[in-house]
Formats: C-alpha cells, sequence, structure tokens
C-alpha cells in the first residue's frame, strides 16, 4: 500500500523521480519516502500513557507535566526559542516536537540516547531540569489516585508502578504520527512541487533530510550559530554548566557554546563539536523557532541560512554550499516545507481533556489497607 | 488481604538478645548528671572561620540550595518556630509533606548521630541529605553546584574559605555545618544554676528537678550536658494521626519504605515508622528513636519524632501513664513505667524542662546575592 501510494503521489506532484534519488530519500532504517507510517498501539495504554503525559504530579514539585513543555498546539514543542524548564531552572535548547518521534533510532538535539523511548520517557522525569521526579515518590502518589489504580490495571500493567509509567508514555507517543500534508495527499501547491524538486535537487537538502520523516537520523554540522541568549541569562546557563558537567564535557566552565553530539561521540580531534541530529521537517508550521537552539524563528531565515551555505564552522557539512536561489526558489522551498504539515494532533484522541486531579484521595481505612 | 491490628512479630531470637542486653546496660549504668553545657566539639578536618560561618549563613537561607529553588533549609528549620516547623509532620518540598517532625538545630553541633534515628554521622554529611532527599530540599548536586558559579559573591567566598576555583557542592555543607556549630545555647536557666547560680531556677523548676532526677527517672535517658544519653529506646509513641487523615501524608509514608529500603512483605505491612531499624534492619529496633536532647524545647513544639504531642504538658503526662502503644510495642523500654505524679508534679516537671531553653536566639536573615552572567572568558 505504501508504495502504491508513493508512486501516485510522485506522479501527481509531477517529479521526474529518478530511481537513484529515491534510493537517497531512504533512510538508514530504510524508511521512503512517503506518509510516516502509523504504529499499531493498544487503546488502554495509550489512555493511560495519555493520562499521564498531561498530569503534573509526575514532576517533583507536581508545577509541570511533560505537555507544559510538549504543547499539543504546538505540534508538542513550546514556540519558545530556548525551553522553559523545571521552576527554578530555564532551558538550553529548544523543544521539539514528539511528533514522528516513536520511529526515532537516538533522541535528543545530540542524539545522547540511542536505546528506546522507555529510557527516554525516565530522563524527562528524572532529569534535575526537566521534571525532576524521584520515580519512588512518583509511583506513591500514582497509587494514591483509583483513576490510576484502575487504569494500570486495565492496561495489563498490575497496580501502579515506575515500569508501567515508561511502558505507558512510549504507548502514547506512538499514537502522535503525522497524518494527512497536503504532501501525503499528493495534493500539493504548484510552488510546493517546484519546492519539492528544489529541496531533492539543486538545494540538496534531501542529503539529510530523507526518508518518510525527512531526517536520515545522522548528526550533522550544519553551522548553526550559536544563540547568546544561553551564556547572558545565568539560569540558562547554570542548566548548560550541570548538563556538561553530567556529561563529562571537557572545560565545561569556560566553554561558550553547545558541543552537541560530541557527548556521544567523544572524537578525539573534536570533530563532532558542534554536529546535531537531523530533525524531522514534519510539521515545521507549527514547530518554530527551529534548530537545536531556535536561533532560527521563521522558515525564511533558515532558508536563507541555506542559501548562504549553511553557518561557520570549520566542521560543517561540505555538502552545505552557497546555493544562489531565486527569490522564487527560495519561496517554493518555503511553501514545499509548509506542506509537510499536516492535521495538528488536538482534540480527544491525542489531548487528555477530562480535569486532573491536583489533590489526592485520602485511603479510608488506611490501617487495614495494605500499602 | 491483611485485616485487624497489625503487629510485626519480633522474632524470638531478637528478644533473647535484647533482654540480656538491656539488663546488663542497668546494672552498669550510673547516669551521667545533668550538667553546664561547653562549646561545641569542632571537627579537626573543618575548622571554624568567620568567613566560612557568614557563607553558611547565607547557604542556610538560600533556597537555590534546592531543587526548585523554593525551599532552603530554613524554610523547615524557621528560627521564628524554634529552629524547627511548627507542625506535627514538617512541610515537605512543595507538592509533598515531610514524614517526620522537624528538629531544632539548636544544639546540632553536639550530637554524635543526626536525625531521630540517628542517620547521619556529622553536620557534613546531614546537609547533603537534606537538600536532596525527594520530599526535603529535592536537589542534585550538579544542578545545586552549577547554580552556585553564577553567584560572584559565592565564588569569591568560596575561593576565600576553601581555595575552590569554582564552588563545590561539598564546601556549601561544611560552610552550612560551621554555621549550625554556632547555634549554640549554653546560658539556659539550668546552665547558669549548674554553674552556682542558685537564684537561676525558680521553687516550683527545683522540686521539678526532683522529680526528673528521682521519681520520674527521666535522667535514665535524659542525662548528660545535653540531657541525652543519645541511645535509641521505643517509648510507644503512637503512630502519626496525619497518615490516617492526610493523603499527602500517606504517599510519602509509602515512599520512605521504599527509600529506605525494606522488604516487598514489609511495605505491604507496615503502618507505622519503625525508626532505628532502618538502618540496621533488626526487628528488635522498629520504633526506637534517638533520645533528642531536652535544650531549647520551650520552642519546638509539637514533640517527638511524629509530633505527636502538642504541648509539654502532654509529653509529660505520656510519661506519667507509663508511655503509649505503636505497632512495635514488643519492642517497648521498660524504663518507663506509670509515675502516678499528681498534677501539681505534672506542672513542676514541666517548669524544670522549661528551664532547659534560655531565650529565643534570633539571627538577621542575610541578604542573598543574585546570580550574574558569567563572563566570557575568551572576551
Ligand atoms: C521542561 C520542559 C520539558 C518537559 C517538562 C518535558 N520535556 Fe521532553 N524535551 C524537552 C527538551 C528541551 C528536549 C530536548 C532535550 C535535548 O535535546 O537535550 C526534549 C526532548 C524530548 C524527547 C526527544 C525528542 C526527539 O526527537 O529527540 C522526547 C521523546 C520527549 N522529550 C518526551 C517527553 C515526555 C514523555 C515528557 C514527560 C514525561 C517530557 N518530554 C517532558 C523539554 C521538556
Ligand atoms: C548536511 C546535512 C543537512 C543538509 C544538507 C540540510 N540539512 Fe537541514 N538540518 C540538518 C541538521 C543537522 C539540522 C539541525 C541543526 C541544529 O539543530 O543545529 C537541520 C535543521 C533543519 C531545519 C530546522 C528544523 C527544526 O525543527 O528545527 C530545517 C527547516 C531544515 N534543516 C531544512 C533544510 C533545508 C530546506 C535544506 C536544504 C536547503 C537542508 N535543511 C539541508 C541537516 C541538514
Ligand atoms: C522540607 C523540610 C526540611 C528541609 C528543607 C530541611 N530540613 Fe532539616 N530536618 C527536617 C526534618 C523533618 C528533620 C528530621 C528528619 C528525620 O529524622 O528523618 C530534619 C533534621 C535535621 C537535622 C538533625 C537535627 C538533629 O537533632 O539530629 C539537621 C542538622 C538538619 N535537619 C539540618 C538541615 C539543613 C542544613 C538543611 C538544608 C541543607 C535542612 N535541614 C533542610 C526538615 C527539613
Ligand atoms: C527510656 C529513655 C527515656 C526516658 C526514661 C525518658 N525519655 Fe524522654 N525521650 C526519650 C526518647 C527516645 C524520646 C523520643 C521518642 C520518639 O520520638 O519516639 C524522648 C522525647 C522526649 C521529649 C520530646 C523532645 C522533642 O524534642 O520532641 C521530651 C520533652 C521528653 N522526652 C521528656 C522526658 C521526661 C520529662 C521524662 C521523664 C518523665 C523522660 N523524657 C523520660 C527517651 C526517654
Amino acid at each position: 500500500m505504501m508504495s502504491v501510494f508513493r508512486s501516485s503521489r510522485l506522479l501527481r506532484a509531477g517529479v521526474a523521480a529518478a530511481i537513484g534519488m529515491l534510493a537517497a530519500l531512504t533512510t538508514a532504517q530504510g524508511e521512503e519516502l512517503g506518509p510516516v507510517p502509523q504504529i499499531e498501539t493498544e487503546a488502554a495504554r495509550v489512555e493511560l500513557g495519555k493520562r499521564l503525559f498531561f498530569d503534573r504530579r509526575l514532576s517533583g514539585d507536581a508545577a509541570i507535566s511533560c505537555a507544559s513543555c510538549h504543547i499539543p498546539e504546538r505540534g508538542f514543542s513550546d514556540g519558545l526559542p530556548l525551553s522553559a524548564a523545571y521552576p527554578g531552572s530555564l532551558g538550553f535548547r529548544n523543544t521539539p516536537t514528539l511528533i514522528n518521534s516513536a520511529h526515532r533510532a537516538a533522541w535528543f538535539h545530540d542524539g545522547r540516547l540511542g536505546t528506546n523511548l522507555n529510557d527516554v520517557t525516565r530522563e524527562m522525569i528524572t532529569e534535575d531540569y526537566l521534571m525532576n521526579m524521584d520515580m519512588r515518590l512518583m509511583q506513591e502518589r500514582l497509587k494514591q489516585d483509583p483513576v490510576y489504580v484502575e487504569m494500570f490495571a486495565a492496561a495489563g500493567y498490575g497496580e501502579p508502578s515506575n515500569g508501567g509509567v515508561r511502558k505507558a508514555i512510549p504507548e502514547y507517543l506512538k499514537t502522535l504520527i503525522s497524518r494527512n500534508s497536503l504532501f501525503d495527499q499528493g495534493a500539493m501547491s504548484d510552488a510546493a512541487q517546484s519546492g519539492f524538486a528544489i529541496f531533492t535537487g539543486v538545494a540538496g537538502c534531501s542529503n539529510c533530510h530523507s526518508g518518510a520523516r525527512f531526517t536520515d537520523d545522522e548528526i550533522h554540522n550544519t553551522g548553526v550559530p550559536d544563540n547568546p541568549e544561553i551564556w547572558r541569562d545565568p539560569m540558562r546557563h547554570a542548566t548548560f554548566v550541570a548538563y556538561a558537567m553530567f556529561m563529562g564535557v571537557e572545560n565545561y566552565m569556560n566553554i561558550r557554546r553547545d558541543p552537541g553530539a560530541h557527548v556521544r561521540g567523544h572524537a578525539a580531534d573534536g570533530s563532532d563539536i558542534g554536529t546535531f541530529l537531523t530533525p524531522t521537517l514534519r510539521e515545521l508550521t507549527q514547530t518554530g523557532p527551529y534548530m537545536h537552539n531556535g536561533v532560527f524563528a521563521t522558515l525564511e531565515e533558515v532558508v536563507d541560512f541555506y542559501n548562504a551555505g549553511g553557518g561557520d564552522d570549520p566542521n560543517k557539512d561540505p555538502r552545505l554550499v552557497p546555493l544562489e536561489l531565486s527569490k522564487q526558489q527560495r519561496t517554493d522551498l518555503i511553501a514545499f516545507l509548509q506542506e509537510l504539515s499536516g492535521d495538528p494532533l488536538v482534540g480527544p484522541e491525542f489531548v487528555w481533556e477530562e480535569p486532573i486531579p491536583t489533590e489526592y484521595e485520602i485511603i479510608d481505612d488506611w490501617r487495614d489497607t495494605p500499602n | 488481604m491483611l485485616k485487624g491490628k497489625r503487629k510485626i512479630v519480633i522474632s524470638a531470637i531478637g528478644l533473647a538478645i535484647a533482654v540480656p542486653l538491656l539488663a546488663l546496660q542497668a546494672a552498669s549504668d550510673e547516669n551521667p548528671p545533668l550538667a553546664p553545657l561547653g562549646d561545641p566539639p569542632i571537627p579537626l578536618d573543618n575548622p571554624q572561620t568567620d568567613e566560612k560561618i557568614e557563607l553558611g549563613r547565607m547557604l542556610f537561607f538560600d533556597t537555590r540550595l534546592g531543587g526548585d529553588a523554593s525551599t532552603a533549609c530554613s524554610t523547615c528549620h524557621n528560627q521564628e518556630q524554634g529552629w524547627a516547623f511548627s507542625d506535627d509532620l514538617s512541610r515537605g518540598y512543595p507538592g509533598t509533606v515531610h514524614w517526620r517532625n522537624s528538629q531544632t538545630i539548636i544544639n546540632s553541633a553536639y550530637y554524635g548521630k543526626l536525625f531521630w534515628a540517628g542517620s547521619a554521622g556529622s553536620l557534613e554529611s546531614q546537609a547533603p541529605s537534606a537538600a536532596k532527599g525527594a520530599v526535603a530540599g529535592n536537589g542534585e548536586n550538579d544542578v545545586m553546584e552549577a547554580r552556585l558559579a553564577f553567584i560572584p559573591e559565592y565564588r569569591e567566598l568560596f575561593d576565600t574559605v576553601f581555595g575552590d576555583v569554582w564552588p563545590r557542592i561539598d564546601n556549601a555543607w561544611r560552610a552550612i555545618a560551621a554555621f549550625e556549630r554556632t547555634l549554640v545555647q549554653t546560658d539556659t536557666p539550668l546552665d547558669l544554676f549548674l554553674r552556682g547560680d542558685e537564684n537561676a531556677l525558680t521553687e516550683q523548676q527545683l522540686r521539678g528537678r526532683e522529680l526528673f532526677e528521682g521519681r520520674a527517672n527521666c535522667i535514665q535517658c535524659h542525662n548528660g550536658a545535653m540531657a541525652t544519653d543519645e541511645r535509641y529506646y521505643n517509648l510507644g509513641v503512637p503512630p502519626a494521626l496525619r497518615w490516617e487523615e492526610d493523603a499527602a501524608a500517606q504517599i510519602t509514608f509509602r515512599f520512605e519504605q521504599i527509600a529506605k529500603g525494606v522488604t516487598e512483605e514489609l511495605y505491604r505491612e507496615i503502618k507505622d515508622d519503625a525508626g532505628l531499624y532502618y538502618r540496621t534492619k533488626e526487628v528488635s529496633d522498629m520504633g526506637k528513636f534517638r533520645t533528642p536532647s531536652l535544650r531549647y524545647t520551650l520552642y519546638t513544639a509539637p514533640y517527638m519524632h511524629n509530633g505527636a504531642f502538642w504541648d509539654l504538658t502532654e509529653v509529660v503526662e505520656f510519661y506519667n501513664e507509663g508511655g503509649g502503644e505503636n505497632e512495635f510495642s514488643e519492642n517497648r523500654t521498660d524504663l518507663i513505667q506509670p509515675l502516678g505524679l499528681s498534677d501539681d508534679e505534672i506542672e513542676d516537671l514541666v517548669a524544670f524542662i522549661e528551664a532547659f531553653s534560655g531565650p529565643e536566639i534570633r539571627i538577621e536573615v542575610p541578604t542573598l546575592p543574585p546570580y550574574q552572567p558569567l563572563p566570557n572568558p575568551a572576551d
């Protein structure tokens, strides 16, 4: 079905897609150009994960939930250049969209977690500057909520537990898949169609932005400029220091630049400093500002950046060269990027809309109820 | 399903060992007399200096040494509440309640072991567990240490005091410990009296003293200069009512069982604070707590590890009845027996306990220096 869909779309897009080019648009995982595949999930687990995702009691002081930073109406990002953080801190990176993140092979802008969403969920909940939650306390909070007691049982996880949370939230994340973009429907505007040709052709974007999600899931150095706000604001800089200290970054007090995936690769010659995972290009209309540090507010700025051959960095990917795209070509390219965005994932299918209590119910007859 | 009154059964072996030990102890001990309090011991590896104490004072009041920058040491050790917190169970980190009564830090410098169950060996090692515990400060070393680097006054003081290029979090605990060693009171009416000022105690207090050292026999445990033998006893202090009435307290109660590493089986059954047991995992230590000092107690109500009693009269009435009942009553000390004190005698004893406290200790709350951007070394 996928392949039928793909070829019909390509035909309607009127792009002379050579076989070789299609190969370039195939990710390391063999993901092919076309709609992002939906993932099979189990309803009771998704429902549980959805409620947890919107529940502030999952953070240490019960002030924020996953949805405080990953806001459905903003494509599960937050609309800020640099993310907020747990109270008392501020973030030093842009909040990425969670749409299609279940298809990734590694997570975070630096790709520092390469296992699974179960671990990503734990990281989000326990990280000091994100949700700062002792999961043992979280478990006891959940056990105090009769709705969760029921939902965990219905999901087949037994009583509320850390393990159950780390399974249920990923199950919910798996439902956050792009759908119905004009691109997927083969209904792109003329401008977008010509933008697509530029994207895969002269601009060479598909060297890295390939496959259904438009990412090769690899790291590259594009020379994105620094965001000075990180170093200007002590609350953000302090968060960076805590992160860099924990990740074992050398000389972390004196650097003024996000080392990116160097924290994972630790290349001795520093050649991986400033590399970041290629992000998906789906849902861009909802997820600005752009790049790991939100330095670009608009897609115009992003395209101007690439048109100039990317940023200034000795280790920049050699494929990034000045493109000399005309004004029209740039407008078309942006039209194409915009038509990669589909239906917003809002409404009851994706959002827990019933109120979630902030208080807990007393266990009556406590002395005679086993813990 | 467990039903009915829950009791943790002590193994026969536990009992067999406990009884002869107690007998030995009672036979060999002359109770050290009450004595005036001298200067606190200062550890060789953390000497007091003015700058260190000043730094410690600032850090003690600084909410940034905690997860969400809302809860300082001084939040739960409030000088207007006896350097403790005036509720049965201490307030907790936001979104939580603590599970024990907050202790005063006045004179904590003299204890060999800190906390109600003695789980910390020094003020230096107590402070981080307070700042990091999920229902206390909920901070993490890396974030707290990073924050300190962005406060120029702290950078300077850590450099002067410890020679730190960048403030080190371990040194923050040392500075706080040094500050705590200044929070002592050595001139209570009882100190003055014991140093020879015969007018320092009232007639009523003198009658109370006689009971304390005589018929009421408080001196068995509350002895020496600190009025504590620093041993651990189960007096039968009843479990906290809050656990039956407050959902947040129920949550923390269960969390603490997990955090303290009890077995799955015990986790399911337990409904009371097992105290010293969490450290030793000896069933015979269940429900035992460190004898606290009686100094400064005039200001630290409510009393006992869970704040079960709201004033000193209630405490003395509890002793007068020969203690109480809790989930681990098998471990109750037999040093506590019904006393048969009259109402007047109870008042006398309370008056004497009040002689363990001098005037309230108040200090100026420091103005805390703000964050500043860090200059770029490349500029
Ligand atoms: C305080 C804001 C904040 C909160 C709360 C938060 N996140 Fe995130 N999330 C971020 C930021 C910022 C990143 C990127 C971090 C980085 O690259 O270092 C991120 C990254 C992610 C990623 C990786 C996405 C990718 O494509 O690499 C996932 C998945 C994720 N978050 C899920 C969650 C879940 C689930 C929760 C709740 C348990 C949550 N987040 C709570 C800010 C937040
Ligand atoms: C060499 C690989 C590579 C090429 C070629 C490339 N990109 Fe990127 N792209 C990346 C990486 C890596 C990032 C993330 C950089 C960062 O966060 O600092 C990125 C980020 C983006 C973003 C921001 C997405 C977001 O959510 O923040 C957009 C939009 C984008 N690229 C579009 C394009 C376009 C259009 C082209 C062609 C003109 C292109 N890219 C060419 C690797 C590449
Ligand atoms: C959220 C409230 C809270 C905060 C914040 C807090 N404490 Fe405490 N503190 C308590 C409670 C409750 C106890 C008794 C706990 C126990 O025995 O388990 C205690 C006990 C102590 C003791 C032991 C006293 C004794 O007699 O043994 C010291 C010393 C102390 N705290 C110092 C500190 C310092 C230093 C900080 C800041 C780093 C701090 N506390 C932060 C509530 C708090
Ligand atoms: C067997 C040893 C023992 C004897 C005898 C004893 N106590 Fe205690 N006392 C303790 C212990 C242990 C605690 C803490 C118990 C707990 O929290 O569960 C305590 C707590 C107290 C407290 C509360 C202090 C605080 O900070 O909360 C007061 C007041 C007190 N005792 C007074 C007395 C008086 C008066 C007597 C004599 C009538 C007496 N005690 C006899 C061991 C003893």
